[in-house]
């Protein structure tokens, strides 16, 4: 049962349908104590610094923390990617879970990322640490959607993708699975990517 | 960064779809959730799901788009409306949708917009600005007053605080085929790579807005009705 993180904030309902699509069951987690071992999502569409008061004010925080470390995936969606590394600039700055060690910071000038760059991933090319199980299907590949105004700049050793603007589309570190456009509403190649990563 | 083909789809108050003409004339497009989901399948780049509120009291929007919320679609999707204080925590309680339009708003509610940004962040936020140029002055619609009025540079300024993107409605030229009115980019005073323009936009306009760096189009029913192909426009 996929855990989604419920702190009232974010698109959950699409993280729902997007599972629905491919027939996984999840269910929304608010505290601690309701949480499974499989896959933990956090989803994005909302800011720093809300987030992660809500994290902190019902324990989740800690929790994700601590399950990350007994190789538990995670997987971060738009902000909830952002909040996996250390610090973001959001909000004034605002201390995150520190999952992935790096920063979040603006996009040079304060621009905006918005709209769909193109997107590959061949699982044969990670190496064998990546918690990703053997399945008929390697790749997906496509377009995906972005919507976001931070990058997250990573000082550790992952299997990261950019895009051609030098943003960091996704980054996967073992159990660790990040990515910052939204493959919830990235259509057909969303979907493909979820059922490879699951 | 890729041009993005959008669709914006108006919501009658029978949970329809509707399309509105020159801003004056409507006409029932049909079932709300099946243009949606046509939308989808044609994997439209984004979709604006519009309620046409005008005036105040209760616009009725949450009801709206609670039953909006229990269509499964792969598309990014912005909502706009009568999204108020009132009813802001309900419609974004549990958001099954990625972006916030707003109109009204932006003439006169800071506060609507500090809270919606705290909840969705700012990244969420795009205004709606329908507007009609008359003797070399732009005006602006209210949707609260109901009524167009000019914009002065100061208000700019918070439009571009306090969004990430504009939709710019050439309210003369909607549901036609005319082409936009790209005299407008005279007077308005945001970044380019941030507009998305709407109203009467012809593949010629789609050409222009790309050539001059805007992040896109929304189109009306010409999308519904297949007479574009979204994946050739791209």
């Amino acid at each position: 049962m996929i855990n989604i993180i419920d702190v009232g904030l974010g698109n959950i309902r699409s993280i729902e349908y997007w599972l629905d699509r491919s027939n996984l069951f999840y269910k929304r987690v608010s505290k601690v104590e309701s949480i499974t071992d499989d896959a933990i999502i956090i989803p994005g569409v909302a800011s720093a610094g809300e987030y992660m008061h809500r994290l902190k004010k019902t324990g989740l925080d800690k929790e994700i923390i601590e399950r990350s470390g007994q190789e538990q995936k995670i997987i971060g969606i738009c902000l909830g990617f952002q909040i996996l590394t250390d610090y973001s600039e959001e909000d004034g700055g605002t201390e995150c879970l520190g999952i992935l060690k790096g920063s979040t910071k603006y996009i040079d000038e304060h621009k905006t990322h918005n709209g769909w760059n193109s997107f590959y991933l061949d699982t044969r090319k990670l190496s064998k640490n990546m918690h990703i199980k053997k399945k008929q299907k390697k790749i997906a590949s496509g377009r995906v959607y972005f919507n976001h105004e931070l990058k997250v700049e990573l000082d550790c050793k992952a299997y990261v993708k950019s895009t051609g603007d030098g943003v960091t589309s996704f980054a996967i570190q073992n159990n660790i699975f990040g990515f910052q456009f939204h493959p919830e509403k990235s259509q057909k190649t969303g979907q493909e990517l979820l059922e490879l990563i699951v | 960064m890729s041009f993005r083909i959008s669709a914006t789809v108006l919501i009658g108050h029978n949970g329809n779809a509707i399309q509105s003409y020159g801003f004056k004339k409507k006409r029932i497009l049909g079932n709300l959730q099946k243009v949606l989901k046509f939308l989808d399948a044609y994997e439209v780049d984004e979709i604006h799901a519009i309620v046409p509120f005008k005036g105040e009291g209760d616009s009725g929007s949450s009801s709206i788009f609670s039953h909006l919320s229990e269509l499964s679609i792969s598309t990014p999707l912005g909502i706009g409306g009568g999204i108020t204080e009132r009813n802001i925590e309900e419609i974004t309680q549990d958001p099954f949708f990625e972006r916030c339009i707003f109109n009204s708003a932006i003439f006169n509610n800071p506060e609507l917009l500090k809270k919606t940004k705290s909840i969705m962040g700012h990244q969420s936020m795009v205004a709606s600005i329908p507007f009609i140029i008359n003797d070399d002055n732009l005006k602006v619609y209210n949707s609260k007053s109901d009524s167009f009025q000019a914009i002065k540079d100061e208000l700019w300024k918070e439009v571009e605080s306090n969004f990430n993107e504009i939709l710019l409605l050439d309210t003369n030229a909607e549901g036609d085929k005319q082409g936009f009115n790209f005299e407008v980019l005279k007077y308005v005073k945001f970044p380019i790579d941030r507009i998305i323009i709407s109203g009467g936009i012809t593949k010629n306009d789609i050409k222009k807005a790309k050539k001059i760096g805007m992040a896109g189009v929304s189109i009306d029913n010409f999308a519904l009705h297949s007479e574009y192909s979204i994946r050739a426009l791209r």
